[in-house]
């Protein structure tokens, strides 16, 4: 296990240093001066002479050298600062990234809850009218715009009927998760859509697949019963690639918030990156990026053991 | 030979049999069909100019004039959403088509060469797997500008991956097969190997993936005019349109202004939707 994971471990390094490099060489093509993103505003403005200060911290230097001085600071967690509003990157993804994440998990637990049990009922009704419902939603959870459906469950849900605020995170002083909760519903329901259908079309191909397969037959010939049949031979075998395209889903989740937040006026992740690019902040939207990019590389490795664990076919090796 | 084409021509004609009787698939068919002929005949079908600012006319409910209202300049809602169609069609359809070809040409040389070349083409791609594909997009029109051919470039750079992988594994087991082996020792070059021998064997799920594809550039077009970034707000497309609705303001007193386009995306997204899943249906010789 620990060599396992040593080696997943060492074979992200490569590529964490391919896309740092590929961000910090794109970021040297933007019209951006590196001495705005670097240090603070202040100190940047209490330095007399800019120039002994671009020497001083090395800005002269050949690239390659700059690139690794700036890996360093961001493995230390200094991601440089906004050029529009002069804030430090770090503050501005702490302050945001709760909300993003907020949104995207409880977004993924519905999914996963709705998705996979009416794919497994799906799949078990193979051609009835579950069956038959299962399949339209799936489709059809691909195929509306997340922002389309969105302004519909605004129309309905918060301007006719008037039950739900139709955008923003919470009222103003009301913080605990509580209070603010009816605030997440039409925005985690909107975002869960895609996934739900994405995930159903998953689970019901799956779930299918294993029940074709002869050891359920011989299951079945022994006389087991349905349910037992159902929960404890196929089940388990069928998550298994669900399990995986869950974990891999999870950047869809963060991309597409991108949209969603911009719909109800969620101040996440998505918004920053969204209003930065509008305001041409490009430190903010490369180092944003790469932090996303890292966090699903990371991911990536939970993947690995979790189908490991699942799958007595995959040894730790 | 004569009796080789007599064989491909009846496999085809059970191919299309079976096609003609998915239902869903005709379905999508159809509708795609109808919503490309009436977008190219938008000039037959209303007399209203797309762009044609009318102030004196704004914010009108539909009416027999405007069947589909007027937007807040006045101009005609149905026939921007048929001219919208050109647009918001044509992005999707030649992005789907560019990213198809890169996916094929990369994924046939890194399948067929190995070693290196294979090594290198999957890494790239995991790298590009690696960025939530909104994300990427997003950090490309940062660059770029947006626009239509900056789109098309930036679909088709951020969208060749899933081809790429599918090209590369069907390469890497047809490659060791009789009628390769036979070939090469003919002398017949790697690239009529590559793209007239083995090519021809992996069209299916090509031909599934990209029509996939087409229905994803179409929302992903739609959502990115829809915040903003996609295809400038001068020109109308689908995504455009529905550009205004961003504040509750309009969706809570012009429906029309964002009911409309959002319908007209969802039933031609889902008719695409339908003829990839019966394509495949009928195209996967495993059903």
């Amino acid at each position: 296990m620990a060599k396992f994971l040593v080696k997943k471990i060492l074979a992200m390094i490569p590529m964490l240093l391919a896309i740092s490099a590929m961000v910090f060489f794109a970021l040297e093509l933007t019209p951006t001066d590196p001495i705005n993103y670097l240090i603070s505003p202040d100190m940047a403005s209490s330095a007399g002479n800019i120039e002994a200060l671009r020497e001083s911290l090395g800005l002269n230097d050949p690239a390659i050298i700059r690139y690794f001085r700036w890996l360093f600071n961001l493995i230390r967690g200094d991601f440089g600062y906004s050029i529009i509003s002069g804030t430090s990157i770090r503050e501005i993804i702490m302050l945001r990234l709760p909300a993003t994440l907020e949104l995207a998990l409880v977004s993924l637990v519905l999914s996963t809850i709705i998705g996979i049990g009416i794919g497994l009922l799906s799949a078990i009704n193979q051609n009835g009218w579950i069956d038959y419902v299962g399949r339209v939603m799936g489709v059809v959870g691909i195929s509306i715009p997340q922002f389309f459906f969105g302004i519909v469950v605004i129309q309905i849900f918060a301007i006719q009927f008037g039950w739900l605020p139709f955008g923003s995170r919470m009222a103003p002083g009301q913080t605990a998760f509580f209070d603010r909760l009816h605030f997440m519903v039409l925005p985690a329901f909107t975002m869960a859509i895609a996934m739900t259908a994405a995930l159903l079309r998953y689970t019901r191909n799956s779930m299918l697949d294993v029940l074709n397969k002869d050891y359920i037959k011989l299951a079945r010939s022994k006389g087991i019963p349905e349910w037992k049949v159902y929960l404890k031979h196929a089940f388990r075998t069928a998550l298994r690639p669900v399990l995986v395209i869950l974990i891999f889903r999870l950047p869809i989740l963060i991309g597409g918030s991108i949209v969603i937040e911009s719909v109800f006026s969620w101040p996440g992740i998505g918004s920053v990156i969204l209003s930065s690019i509008s305001a041409g902040d490009y430190p903010v939207i490369m180092v944003t990026t790469l932090l996303v990019a890292a966090a699903i590389l990371i991911s990536s490795i939970f993947v690995d053991i979790a189908t490991a664990l699942l799958d007595p076919r995959v040894r730790f090796e | 030979m004569k009796k080789q084409k007599t064989t491909t021509s009846s496999m085809a004609k059970r191919t299309w049999q079976k096609f003609l009787k998915n239902k869903l698939a005709m379905l999508g068919l159809i509708v795609f069909v109808v919503f490309v002929l009436a977008s190219l005949g938008a000039p037959i079908l209303t007399s209203f100019d797309p762009n044609k600012i009318n102030l004196a006319n704004i914010s009108r409910s539909p009416s027999w004039t405007h069947i589909l209202g007027t937007d807040r300049l006045g101009r005609d809602v149905f026939s921007r959403i048929l001219y919208g169609g050109r647009i918001s069609i044509f992005i999707g359809v030649v992005s789907a088509l560019s990213g198809t070809i890169i996916g094929v040409v990369f994924g046939s040389v890194a399948g067929y060469f190995g070693g290196k070349i294979d090594t290198l083409l999957v890494r790239i791609s995991e790298i590009f797997l690696t960025f939530p594909q909104m994300i990427l997009i997003l950090v490309m029109v940062s660059f770029l500008g947006p626009g239509i051919s900056n789109l098309i470039i930036i679909f088709s750079v951020t969208g060749w991956m899933t081809t790429f992988r599918m090209v590369r594994n069907e390469f890497l087991s047809l490659k060791e097969e009789t009628y390769v082996e036979v070939s090469r020792a003919f002398g017949i070059s790697d690239t009529s190997i590559m793209f007239k021998q083995i090519l021809p064997n992996t069209m299916s799920p090509i031909v599934v993936a990209m029509t996939i594809n087409i229905a994803n550039f179409i929302l992903q077009e739609a959502g990115l005019s829809f915040i903003g970034l996609g295809v400038p707000s001068t020109l109308p497309t689908w995504g455009n349109i529905i550009n205004a609705a961003k504040s509750v303001e309009v969706i809570r007193n012009f429906w029309w202004l964002w009911l409309s386009p959002g319908l007209v995306i969802s039933v031609f997204v889902l008719a695409v939707n339908f003829l990839g899943d019966g394509l495949r249906d009928v195209l996967d010789p495993k059903q």
